[in-house]
């Protein structure tokens, strides 16, 4: 029997070992969305955790991996949803983007501030295909959906963005 | 000629968003720091998988209604 086969089984041995395999992968996806790393490792574990309890659903011959950062993904939206800024954004209007250095610093603020705000699918989305540069159809395959809803989302993303930016009189360079 | 200019703005926007936000997000480090195995077994022992009360109420019901009317095991197994 394989290993993937012996974890499908409940085998702990077998599970060990696809953690010692996959958590630096899990982890790399998600600190990639989160952008923290107490968090990102808090969700890895969530993620091996619901991995173990869902054993009876994988199907042995199906792609671990795929699996896993579908799971650890929507652990991330997740966590992103819940930590959504609540406070109205930008209320005073920050200025163009200057050399000054704290002015340049204030406005990134601002930037994530605005990005952070964003709902959580979109700017999940949004980091990948924007931030990350990541390919569209892998993000597809992570988020459960087709290259064009990615597309849509980081479309939208941009567009409430760029509206939010424009309204602070943000105006990035 | 509208199509083709907000195509271009489209573009635009997404060019300089990406550009915006690519400078706001510094590169994260991907690297692991440890081994997580043992938070993952520290967690499988405190939340033990349970199996869910409603389950075993379906196991009692479906239980009952077998001894009730053992002709539905017949039912059941035709189905299976």
């Amino acid at each position: 029997m394989d290993l993937l086969q012996r974890f499908a089984h409940g085998e702990i041995d077998a599970f060990e070992t696809l953690v010692r395999q996959f958590q630096g992968d899990i982890y790399a996806w998600t600190v990639r969305i989160v952008r923290d790393s107490g968090v990102a490792e808090d969700l890895t574990v969530e993620t091996l955790w619901r991995i173990y309890r869902a054993r009876h659903q994988f199907r042995p011959d199906g792609n671990f991996s795929a699996w896993a950062r579908q799971i650890s993904t929507n652990l991330a939206i997740d966590h992103l949803r819940r930590n959504r800024p609540e406070q109205s954004f930008l209320v005073e209007p920050a200025g163009v983007l200057q050399p000054d250095p704290l002015v340049q610093r204030e406005t990134q603020e601002r930037i994530q501030q605005a990005f952070r705000r964003l709902p959580a699918k979109l700017q999940v989305a949004a980091t990948l295909a924007l931030v990350e540069e990541l390919p569209y159809d892998e993000i597809a395959s992570a988020l459960g959906t087709s290259v064009g809803a990615v597309k849509l989302r980081v479309f939208r993303a941009v567009r409430i963005l760029r509206k939010r930016l424009s309204q602070a009189e943000v105006r990035p360079e | 000629m509208k199509g083709l200019e907000d195509k271009y703005m489209t573009e635009h926007d997404e060019r300089q968003i990406r550009d915006a936000l690519r400078q706001s997000f510094p590169p994260v480090k991907t690297e692991l720091r440890k081994d997580l195995w043992p938070d993952v077994l520290r967690k499988l022992d405190h939340h033990p998988v349970r199996v869910p009360w409603y389950d075993w109420a379906l196991v009692g019901l479906s239980a009952a209604m077998f001894l009730a009317f053992p002709r539905l095991v017949l039912v059941f197994a035709y189905h299976l």
